[in-house]
This record gives structure tokens, sequence and C-alpha cells, in this order.
């Protein structure tokens, strides 16, 4: 199946906009509002399903004219792209998005046809899944990994980085008893925020180094 | 418009292409899919995390009730979802330059599709078919694929090393030690924030 690739899961949703009589804010726009507004650290609802590694939310106007002699034509609904690469299977995942980001998914879906709330449960996947489109090749450079495993991958380099430079030039046994102590804190430590601290989002010059 | 999160841009790209093409490209996708060393390049470029097509067809979009009306397209689609490190011109190069070969077979049934040598009609193309992502996250903003890879290597590498230094006398454990600092070295480059206007 070419949604998966080893453990990786790649989910490819077009949920199709409402689109109402002349209002105030159509439902595009305040889907846009909503999203420009909503956290992309360790804030954001994706950071609470765990198993996420990269998602996207693109809302999709119409498809391109590439000129002529090509045809010109466009779409009558404008859809919500919803692109997301995690590890595990599909039901779990949407299950988990309809329980742990209920408000999220709520305040996103509102806006597209047919949505049925996350009230039931099943209902929310049936509907996702009306929604998918099959993916067609789907490439992962790492896809033997979860994301917890590769959380404690970067927090164990960093880690081990720092270890050794401290530990230069040190008698054997105490690097030894050192290490015993160093690789158990590590192994208990808490792993790296999902989605990065918002300190990231401080101007580049009055950033620390690392 | 927030195509960038850490070190990861989000790209998105729609290009039509006549019906008849699809079941082509549907085919070559199939060997590339099946046929893994065909993937090389892509592999070894190490730039991308994750990479979609996705091909829908001109009745495939959803439609989810008789109110919403039916679309009336001749052409099927092809989108184009990247998640990749470094900055927009870096990758077209980087496609231009290495993957060339494996894109104009992937793009080459798009209409208008120039082609991705020479690089300044190519990027016209991409620039045309691009579209926007409003919302973009990443669980580790601060590492590209490359410091994925090597993190892994050097987890590896150390709970072996756990493992193995187990009841090592100093003299023993002074010589593993020296060989894994030797193993990891040039896996333990720092991961942190990336530079802004990317």
């Amino acid at each position: 199946m070419a949604n998966v690739s080893g453990k990786v899961y790649g989910l490819t949703i077009l949920s199709p906009i409402i689109q109402d009589d002349p209002v105030d804010i159509c439902h595009s726009m305040g889907l846009r509002w909503y999203l420009s507004q909503l956290p992309r650290d360790c804030r954001s609802p994706f950071a609470q399903l765990s198993s996420t590694y990269l998602a996207r939310l693109v809302v999709m106007d119409d498809v391109v004219f590439v000129g002529h002699p090509a045809r010109e034509e466009h779409l009558k609904s404008r859809y919500l792209i919803f692109e997301s690469n995690f590890d595990g299977d599909l039901d779990t995942y949407l299950r988990r998005m309809a329980t742990e980001t209920k408000d999220f998914v709520e305040a996103v879906w509102q806006h597209c046809i047919g949505f049925p709330g996350t009230g039931d449960i099943e209902a929310f996947i049936t509907y996702m899944k009306r929604c998918q489109v099959e993916t067609t090749f789907f490439f992962a450079d790492v896809n033997d990994q979860t994301v917890e495993s590769t959380l404690y991958a970067l927090k164990a380099q960093a880690a081990l980085a720092r270890f050794m430079e401290k530990q230069q030039g040190r008698p054997a046994a105490d690097i030894q008893r050192n290490f015993a102590e160093f690789y158990d804190r590590l192994r208990r430590s808490p792993g790296l925020p999902r989605g990065g601290t918002p300190s990231r989002n401080i101007p580049q010059e009055k950033r620390p180094h690392d | 418009m927030t195509n960038i999160n850490g070190k990861a841009y989000a790209m998105n790209a729609i290009t039509p292409m006549k019906p008849w093409k699809t079941p082509i490209l549907r085919l070559f996708f199939f060997i590339l899919g099946v046929v893994r060393p065909l993937q090389k390049d892509l592999k070894n470029l190490s730039l991308i995390h994750f990479a979609r097509w996705v091909s829908v067809g001109r009745n495939a979009f959803p439609r989810l009730s008789l109110e919403q009306p039916r679309e009336e397209l001749e052409y099927d689609y092809l989108l184009f979802f990247s998640n990749f490190n470094g900055t927009w011109n870096q990758y077209i190069d980087a496609f231009s330059d290495v993957l060339y070969t494996g894109l104009d077979a992937i793009w080459h049934w798009s209409e208008k599709y120039p082609g991705s040598r020479p690089v300044t009609d190519f990027k016209r193309y991409i620039t045309l078919v691009q579209f926007d992502t409003d919302y973009y996250y990443n669980v580790y903003p601060q590492a590209a694929t490359n410091d994925v890879k090597a993190a892994i290597r050097v987890e590896q590498a150390l709970s072996s090393f756990a493992r193995s230094s187990q009841g090592m006398t100093p003299e023993e454990f002074a010589k593993a030690w020296v060989e894994l600092q030797a193993e990891v070295c040039p896996d333990l480059g720092s991961t942190g924030l990336a530079p802004e206007g990317t």
C-alpha cells in the first residue's frame, strides 16, 4: 500500500470546504485565520498526537492554469488539505485526533462539508476516510523508527557529545563510573519537547548558543 | 503563509495531466516503489524527511453531499508534497542537478512541464504550480534529515557500548571508550536553530 513506508503512514485528506451565501467571513478565510493563530511548537495540537512527525494544513483555493495550449479550468469547491506523516496505523491516529485534540479538530473541520463532529468517533473516522486520497508514491527517508525513538536518539546524541567533552583527560576509572551515571540519567530523563520550545521563536541575534 | 518550520520546508504543488497519461505515471511509481535501487539518488540526497506524489483523478475529488457541486474537470491532477531541509532554491537546484532523470520521468506527463534542465524554466514552472501552506508542524524543528540519521547511528552505538562495557576493567573500558569516540565522532555535530530568512 503506497500510504505506508516502513513504520510511517502518509495520510492525505481533501475535505471540501463549505461555501455559504455571502457572509462576513467565508469559511476558507475563517479557517485560514484560525490556522494562522495556532501554535506551531510544543503547544501545537500535533504535539499532543505524539506519533506525528510532520503535518500540514493547506487551503487549496483552486487548481492551476499552466498556460496555453493547456485548458483553463477551475474547481467548484475549495478543499482543505491535511497531510500528515505519523507512525502507527490510521484508525488509531484518527481516533486519537478525535479524543485527544477534540477542540482543534472541531475548530478546523467545522468549516468542511459533511463533518459529523467528534462526538461519534466512528462517524468521524468514516468521514475522514471518505475524504482520504490514496498516495501514489510515498518516500520516507527514515522509516524504521518511531517518533519517540527518534526524539530519544536526538537527545542521546546531544547528551553524549556534551558528556564526551567533559570527560576529556580524565582517568579511565572515573570515566567508567561517570558513564554509568550518565547513561542511567539519560534513560530516565524526559524526552525532547515535541515540536520544539517556544523560545526558538526569539529573534536570531538574541538566541543563546546551543 | 508558514511554509517553514525550523529546518523543514513544506512544499505543495499541483499539476494538470491528461487522463490517458495517468496510468503510465502510476506504472512508473509502482516500479519506483518496488525496485528500491531506483530510489538511491533520492535517499543519498538526504535532504527530504518525507515526500509524496498523489494522483487525483478528475472525478476523484471527494464529494460528500448532493449540495456540494460536482467537479467538472478534464484533467487529472498530480499533487506533490515535500518536507525538505534547506532553502527553496537549494532544493530545486538539487532536483535539477541530481534527480533530473527521475523528476522528468514523473512530471513529463504534466501539462507544459519544461524539464528540470535548464533550471531557470524549471523554477518558473514550480513557482507557477506551487501553493502555500497555512499551518505546518514539525516534531523536531531543530533537526535536519542528516541530523536524524546521525542521531540514530549515535544512539545505536551508545546503547551497544552501554551493554558491552558492563563488567569491563578500567583498562578494557578505556580502550572501548576510545573506539566509541572514534565511531560516533563524525555524527556528533550539534543540532539547533535554523538560520532565519530561509
